[in-house]
């Protein structure tokens, strides 16, 4: 089924000289990368194409052990979480190890200890559950915070439990289901700004839904679903329209699209493939 | 902005000719903004979203003497969030208006960029807000800032915590910026127009959305920086209707009927905020950009229309109601 519309996605006429891809054109980005790669392992694999994509993803990683978002940038960021879902040829595992310290080691500026000291003395002693920041020294927010729980799950589903990064899983859906919007959905993370209730986003709330894949059934869950069914139904973008299919698979309901808003970047065709694929790399 | 005898001539010839005014029976005469060393903030009435919109943009832009034949123009609209009904983002007419009025006083290049500050998906939210059906080939004409190549960019003096910043070529690369946002009340900034509107050239490629890294560098000390790495910069700003409460996103629609446009753009802000009964004194970033001495009545020339009589009170959401509340 993935396929009938888009197997026939020439992936190759979009790439760039130096193996990577763009969102819509020019230079190349580290996430309409990652997922052309991972849109191509459902659809069937260009030999020479997907190993210059995996060798341009090889170059990019930094000393730090993260990825920025694109070479010109000299800071890694959220897209480090999209390592874990690449192949051991471009992501070896002493590569996947430095990663994921780097990713064990960001969380949203509210939660360190000097924001938490001035919280503590304005009289606000709730402490924040860590998500991650989409650049460092910044707050924590939906998406980043959403990459960072599925690529810590895809991490443990390879190399076996670890107590820390089941415990960074498990604060992460905590930040998730403190920012889940009034709506049942989620926003970029801001569900209720003075004293106002903020609306949900189709994309947003699909991919936190991805996010929370294996937590136990709740009304808070049963809301969000039922948002991401609401959305399916004005939703009229193909990134929203593919991460809200991949959300709710993500819990057991497969849905097509009731249409198929037209992909405007190549990201969006990455994303509407795997949402279409009968099984999905990012939820493996 | 630098205004050459030749520059005065083709803008005067122009006007002269009727060239881009014949289509519009119904023109009103705007003044030529004066020689002087002042900043000038135009006024001009428009009462609704017509095809008059097109006649007064172009004098706007055609009174202030801008030198921009041969020029790389980049208009900068406010683009937020997807709901046509409302009235977040600048109205696409507005944008096209410019587009053609800098088209007809020798723009080399006019493009159209913005990097929406929540939502990534910059095209669909030009599309559902009526960009794609106004601007003929407008994707063709638009750079997303979000996704944009960019460069690294050390802030000489910076007056937020931020020491540099990536920012998009296509800005970097313009020789006039254009921001073009909505007369809008904003919940932690008070009121955002043409300055606050800046925060859309930092790239959500590069810092996420929301850009947050310019939240936790101080709001209105981030604006003042972009403001400062962009001199040469011009402000129209669509005051057709507005939003008031709590803007820029649940706020409602404000009917103003005033567009207000000049090179000052901390002139034109103080400008739109006495028109929505704000106090400028009051916007920090305002004072920030340019002394609270510097922005009262006197300290620039005010043209066209006269403040009270375009003024029209905008609601405040209760934070704001005692603290910037023009007296």
């Amino acid at each position: 089924m993935v396929c009938c519309i888009f197997k026939s996605m020439d992936w190759k006429s979009k790439q760039n000289s130096d193996g990577g891809w763009a969102y819509a054109h020019g230079d190349s980005w580290t996430e309409p990368t990652v997922f052309v790669l991972l849109a191509q392992s459902v659809t069937g694999i260009d030999k020479p194409s997907f190993e210059a994509g995996l060798r341009f993803l090889s170059a990019a990683q930094r000393r730090d052990g993260g990825w920025s978002p694109q070479p010109g940038v000299a800071e890694s960021t959220w897209v480090t979480a999209l390592a874990p879902f690449l192949p051991e040829q471009a992501v070896d595992p002493e590569a996947l190890h430095r990663a994921v310290s780097w990713l064990k080691g960001q969380t949203g500026r509210e939660s360190g200890l000097i924001y938490r000291l001035r919280q503590r003395l304005a009289g606000s002693p709730d402490r924040y559950p860590d998500g991650w920041p989409w650049f460092p020294g910044t707050a924590a927010w939906v998406i980043p915070t959403s990459f960072g729980i599925l690529a810590f799950q895809r991490v443990l589903a390879i190399h076996g439990d670890d107590r820390p990064l089941r415990e960074r899983i498990a604060d992460g859906r905590r930040f998730l289901l403190a920012r889940q919007c009034a709506d049942g959905g989620w926003n970029h993370g801001s569900n209720r700004a003075l004293g106002r209730d903020g609306d949900s986003y189709p994309e947003t709330t699909g991919i936190a839904l991805a996010a929370l894949r294996h937590t136990p059934e709740s009304a808070q869950l049963d809301r969000a679903k039922s948002a991401a069914r609401r959305h399916l139904t004005t939703c009229r973008t193909a990134e929203g329209m593919a991460w809200l299919r991949i959300g709710l698979a993500a819990h057991g309901e497969s849905v097509h699209a009731p249409f198929q808003p037209a992909p405007r970047t190549t990201l969006d065709e990455a994303l509407a493939t795997l949402a279409s694929a009968p099984s999905n790399p990012l939820l493996s | 902005m630098e205004m050459t005898r030749r520059d005065v001539l083709v803008a005067g010839a122009a006007a002269a000719t009727g060239v881009p005014l014949a289509r519009y029976a119904r023109a009103r005469s705007l003044p030529t903004v004066s020689k002087a060393p002042v900043s000038n903030v135009l006024i001009a009435r428009a009462p609704a979203y017509t095809m008059d919109v097109y006649d007064t943009v172009y004098r706007m832009v055609a009174a202030h003497n801008l030198n921009v034949r041969g020029k790389k123009i980049v208009l900068k609209p406010n683009l937020v969030e997807f709901d046509a009904h409302t009235v977040i983002n600048t109205h696409p007419v507005i944008v096209h208006a410019a587009w053609e009025a800098f088209r007809k006083l020798g723009a080399a290049q006019v493009r159209i960029a913005e990097g929406p500050g929540h939502r990534r998906a910059t095209l669909d939210l030009a599309e559902a807000a009526g960009y794609f059906e106004t601007v003929p080939k407008f994707e063709n004409a638009f750079t997303d800032l979000n996704l944009d190549k960019v460069a690294h960019l050390r802030i000489p003096r910076p007056v937020s915590t931020l020491k540099s910043l990536y920012l998009p070529h296509t800005v970097l690369d313009c020789d006039l910026l254009v921001s073009l946002p909505k007369l809008k009340t904003h919940h932690w900034a008070g009121a955002t127009l043409s300055m606050k509107n800046l925060f859309g050239l930092v790239p959500g490629g590069v810092y996420g959305w929301p850009k947050n890294v310019l939240h936790w560098a101080g709001i209105a000390e981030s604006i003042v920086d972009l403001h400062h790495l962009f001199p040469r910069q011009f402000a129209i700003v669509d005051g057709i209707v507005g939003m008031e409460g709590n803007g820029p996103i649940q706020g409602t629609p404000k009917h103003a009927g005033v567009l207000i446009a000049g090179s000052d753009v901390a002139a034109v802000d103080a400008t739109c905020c006495r028109i929505m009964g704000i106090d400028p004194e009051k916007i920090d970033y305002l004072t920030l950009a340019r002394g609270a001495e510097n922005l009262s009545p006197s300290a620039f020339r005010q043209i066209g229309e006269t403040v009270e009589s375009v003024q029209t009170t905008f609601e405040l959401i209760d934070p704001w109601k005692s603290m910037i509340r023009a007296s």
